[in-house]
């Protein structure tokens, strides 16, 4: 390096005069001004303005107010709405404009409490469980009814930090409309905040589709932070985020069957599963008493909830899955199915019905006092006979019968969309060479098994699916409830094109043996016969699940049955109807089935000829 | 440690090791205060697990020769710029910017890291024979060293790194014996320069930054937000600050980008003016040590050095607190030790490892 100008750059003899150094203590000079100039910037801010900012810092009440997203809506096959939203109100409270002072907060609590009829320990409550700096509201009472609205509005100067708010909340076209099939949706309780999933106030989807779809209807939350004066009153909009409204859903329900099922089991218990053989598609499913599904959605007083849980007739039961019932004689056609494609028993196999059954010391009767005389397989379905088939039963075998009553699906789940499906049960029968009296498998469960009666156990939707192969020819469908979840902005996100769980194969002529017999039993003098419809040939059978009597009251109430598709040349529609403690399958359920196959088939014709 | 010999390590400026220790005590614990991204204090964690990596930075600096770092310049310099290139090209978005590059899990900033190659450039550059004597020739020959990368900063966009590297450039120019009347054209230059910077180079959410920083009134709702929050947080500080539970203003988030730009106005509303004056006075403590070393070393390659490094940092808490405070537009700029962020942190002891260095060699 040469040098430089002045001796400002290469190497510096000590005693030469250093410019550089005094342009560099210049600059540090500039620096240290800079930094004077900030201190003074600072003094004037804090010290000198500081009580105007402190005071703007106290004032500055930025509010955020959340806009909860509208939840997705369900819709049943043909577009029609199952649940909608409407606005509801709601009280909340925000933590850091309540009174800091902990009697007048107190005061303002039980200013409330006096004029919404709420419990102020209810208040305190809520206000104890909540952090005190936060800007959040905190809901504390959905539901509010117009008049709440305008007390508190009135009143608005004496109730710092309470304020009340918009949300859209579940509306229902009736009270109980499809309650199990939906769900209620309600606050997310402590065991789901504690997954951390949601936060508190969050409504959450708690049974039916609400719940196993909630990720999918919730959306996202959008909100705006807003300045507010003293008074509450907005001053200006900061920020603001749209909701984002959670995703619809096409189910495959049928609103108007759903509707004519519902008004068909009205006063009754029960339940019924309208299903389309051709895919699984659930039409209606309806499951009876069926719980407010409104009053659970939003507040629900604890004196009204204790009532719907103690309640003996469990209407939050979801019967078409979670009871199980023996089949009675629905499960007659299980045992011809069997005997038919194993060979064991033959269309023209007769028997003489006396009315009686005798298998060593035991007697097992008929339902007829009497009998019903010489009968074949086709007299023995149309009448139900139970003699032909303890007889018939026995020779074909209960590890026989158990076999095809797993090939067409019971005993195991039909792995519907839906939480706390029961199994039912099969018994499992040893060989008969293991027979041995007071152990193992008996004789006479056989016999008991062969009119699906015993420890047998189904539920109504694994009858439907039964029906359903029997009615498309052995292709076992998990029933299917949703079509396609549609998001907003994104378009169809998830799709069920229906899913096969299993074949059952029987020989041609025996599913058309079965679908004669079947449509005989109601249209040809059978037990069905008050399910019949003319024009429209229904196929059915009824059952009578006799209930284990364990008081006197019992007895005699036993469980009504009637599963059947239509038409049965080309079934489109499979209705089975479950009465409890109805009486006989042809008198109680059987009707009932009509009404819907009634409704389905009569009032669409009609409608359709309306349009035209 | 090697390549130390005894006599080096009895120069360490401790003063200087002390007010960086300090500053980054001050900045944990105003992290912690804060509740940003994941769990309570993971900020200030992270903060000091940077502060660790800075540390082993500090210690390669300070243990090579300066003089060779400063001969390998260009290509520092040349590396620096690809990675300005790469991340014009492929790098990470966030909120809109494009200024990082992934380097396996952590991202990296270029812009922060290409400080350091840009001074020991400069001081390359006019330490050279061709910038003999310094004048006309030698700012012909370094303009393009700061306006191609400043380009290159600004489209990211980020115009706060960007403007740095003029002051710096000048500083070393007129240490280096640039003559005044040549300062004064070029300040003249540069303003007439502004309206083709104004209407080219920046965007428009700069521009009205700029325009706000004027006229505050302009837009109340919108880009003055930060500016008005910020004042209302450091002015509710007033003398003695309000405590960690009483920084309302910080703790409830009216603050944007409290952990990084705006830390100042949350250490200004917690522990007032007072604590003001206490990390100004480590700021100060530092650039008193960093014009003190260039000042009182005669060899010119490190005495640049020392001075470029030291304005660097300078200029950064100038700049972060001026605008902070309402005295300069709001630029993004990160405060050296202080804002939370890796790539600053790793830089600014990067440059104090290079004062520490040019202080140990000052009497070889």
């Amino acid at each position: 390096m040469s040098g430089g100008r002045l001796g400002y750059v290469g190497h510096q003899m000590s005693g030469r005069p250093d410019p550089g150094r005094r342009r560099i203590l210049v600059m540090a000079g500039l620096v240290s001004a800079a930094l004077l100039v900030i201190v003074c910037q600072l003094w004037y801010l804090q010290v000198l303005e500081g009580g105007r900012f402190q005071e703007a810092s106290d004032k500055n009440r930025t509010r955020i107010r959340p806009i909860a997203a509208p939840r997705g809506i369900l819709f049943d096959r043909h577009g029609l709405p199952l649940v909608d939203n409407r606005p509801a109100f709601t009280l909340s409270l925000i933590p850091r404009e309540l009174e800091r002072d902990p009697a007048a907060r107190d005061a303002t609590l039980g200013r409330l409490a006096s004029l919404l009829h709420i419990p102020f320990a209810e208040l305190q409550e809520a206000v104890a469980r909540i952090p005190p700096d936060s800007i959040l509201p905190v809901r504390v009472r959905r539901g509010l009814s117009m008049d709440d609205v305008a007390r508190v509005e009135e009143w608005k100067l004496e109730l710092p930090g309470v304020i009340v708010e918009v949300e859209p909340q579940r509306a229902y076209p009736t009270s109980r409309f499809a309650a199990h099939l939906l769900g209620y949706v309600r606050e997310a309780n402590d065991e789901q905040l504690k997954q951390g999933r949601y936060r508190r106030g969050d409504m959450v989807g708690q049974s039916g589709l609400e719940r196993l779809l909630d990720e999918f209807l919730r959306g996202k939350d959008g909100g705006e932070r807003i300045e507010v004066d003293a008074m509450g009153r907005q001053i200006r909009l900061i920020q603001s985020t749209e909701p984002h409204p959670g995703a619809e859903v096409v189910t495959t329900v049928d609103r108007r069957i759903q509707e004519a099922a519902e008004r068909a089991m009205e006063g009754l218990a029960g339940s019924v599963v309208v299903m389309d053989p051709r895919n699984g598609d659930v039409l209606a499913m309806v499951s009876t008493p069926a719980f407010e599904i409104d009053r659970f959605t939003g507040t629900i007083e604890r004196n009204a909830w204790l009532r719907v849980i103690q309640d003996p007739d469990h209407p939050l039961l979801n019967r078409t899955i979670q009871s199980q019932y023996a089949p009675g004689s629905v499960f007659k056609i299980v045992v011809a199915a069997a005997g038919l494609q194993e060979g064991t028993l033959a269309p023209t196999d007769r028997t003489h019905c006396t009315g009686e059954f005798q298998l060593g010391r035991w007697t097992f009767k008929d339902w007829k006092e009497g009998g019903h005389g010489s009968v074949d397989l086709l007299d023995a379905m149309r009448h139900s006979c139970n003699v032909f088939f303890y007889e018939k039963g026995l020779k074909i075998g209960g590890a026989v019968i158990a076999k095809y009553a797993a090939a067409f699906g019971f005993g195991t789940p039909t792995r519907i969309d839906l939480p706390g499906e029961k199994l039912g049960l099969i018994p499992k029968p040893k060989l008969r060479r293991d027979r041995r009296v007071g152990g193992g498998w008996h004789a006479g469960e056989t016999v008991n098994m062969s009119i699906g009666q015993g420890a047998i156990l189904v539920t109504p939707m694994q009858v439907a699916r039964f029906m359903s192969a029997v009615a498309n020819g052995g292709v076992l469908w998990k029933p299917r409830l949703v079509q396609r979840i549609v998001r907003p902005d994104k378009g169809v996100v998830w799709s069920d094109g229906g899913t096969v769980t299993g074949h059952v194969e029987l020989s041609p002529m025996v599913w058309a043996f079965l679908r004669q017999s079947l449509w005989v039993a109601v249209n040809d003098g059978g037990t069905g016969a008050a399910a019949r419809i003319p024009g429209i040939d229904i196929a059915g059978k009824t059952g009578t699940a006799q209930m284990i009597a364990k008081s006197r009251a019992d007895k005699g109430q036993d469980h009504a049955w009637f599963a059947s598709f239509a038409p049965v040349r080309e079934p489109e529609v499979v209705v089975v109807v479950l009465v409890e403690r109805g009486g006989k399958g042809g008198q109680v359920a059987a009707p009932i089935a009509r009404k819907i196959f009634n409704a389905i088939f009569l009032e669409k014709v009609a409608s359709i000829e309306l349009g035209g | 440690m090697v390549g130390i010999d005894r006599r080096l390590l009895q120069n360490v400026d401790w003063p200087l090791v002390g007010a960086t220790v300090g500053l980054v005590i001050l900045s944990a614990s105003t992290l912690a205060t804060l509740q940003v991204g994941r769990a309570g204090g993971g900020v200030a964690l992270r903060q000091l697990a940077w502060f660790g990596v800075g540390l082993v930075a500090l210690l390669v600096v300070a243990s090579v020769d300066y003089r060779r770092l400063v001969r390998a310049a260009p290509l520092f310099y040349l590396a620096g710029l690809a990675a300005l290139v790469a991340v014009s090209m492929f790098g990470r978005t966030v909120s809109g910017a494009r200024r990082w590059l992934l380097v396996g899990p952590v991202s990296v900033q270029p812009s922060e890291l290409f400080k350091i190659c840009f001074v020991l450039m400069a001081v390359w550059l006019v330490t050279s024979h061709w910038a003999q004597p310094v004048g006309k020739t030698a700012l012909v020959l370094a303009a393009p060293l700061a306006v191609v990368p400043a380009a290159l900063i600004v489209k990211q966009p980020d115009l706060g790194t960007a403007v740095l590297l003029f002051p710096v450039l000048l500083a070393l120019l007129v240490a280096a014996g640039l003559q005044l009347r040549l300062l004064g054209g070029l300040v003249l230059a540069g303003l007439a320069a502004t309206p083709l910077a104004w209407f080219i180079l920046l965007r428009d959410y700069q521009r009205e930054r700029i325009l706000v920083f004027l006229d505050p009134l302009r837009d109340p709702l919108g880009s003055a937000y930060n500016v008005i929050q910020a004042k209302i947080a450091i002015g509710s500080g007033q003398l003695l600050g309000k405590g960690v539970a009483g920084a309302t203003q910080s703790r409830l988030a009216f603050l944007p980008e409290r952990h990084t730009d705006f830390i100042f106005a949350v250490f200004a509303e917690t522990w007032g003016f007072v604590g003001c004056l206490v990390l100004l006075a480590c700021y100060a403590l530092l650039l008193a040590r960093g014009f003190d070393i260039a000042a009182s070393t005669r060899e010119p390659v490190g005495r640049l050095v020392a001075l470029g490094v030291t304005c660097l940092v300078a200029s950064q808490v100038l700049v972060n607190v001026g605008m902070v405070t309402g005295l300069l537009p709001v630029v993004g700029i990160p405060l050296p030790l202080m804002s939370y962020g890796g790539s600053s942190m790793v830089v600014s002891m990067m440059a104090l490892g290079l004062l520490l260095s040019v202080r140990m060699r000052q009497f070889q």
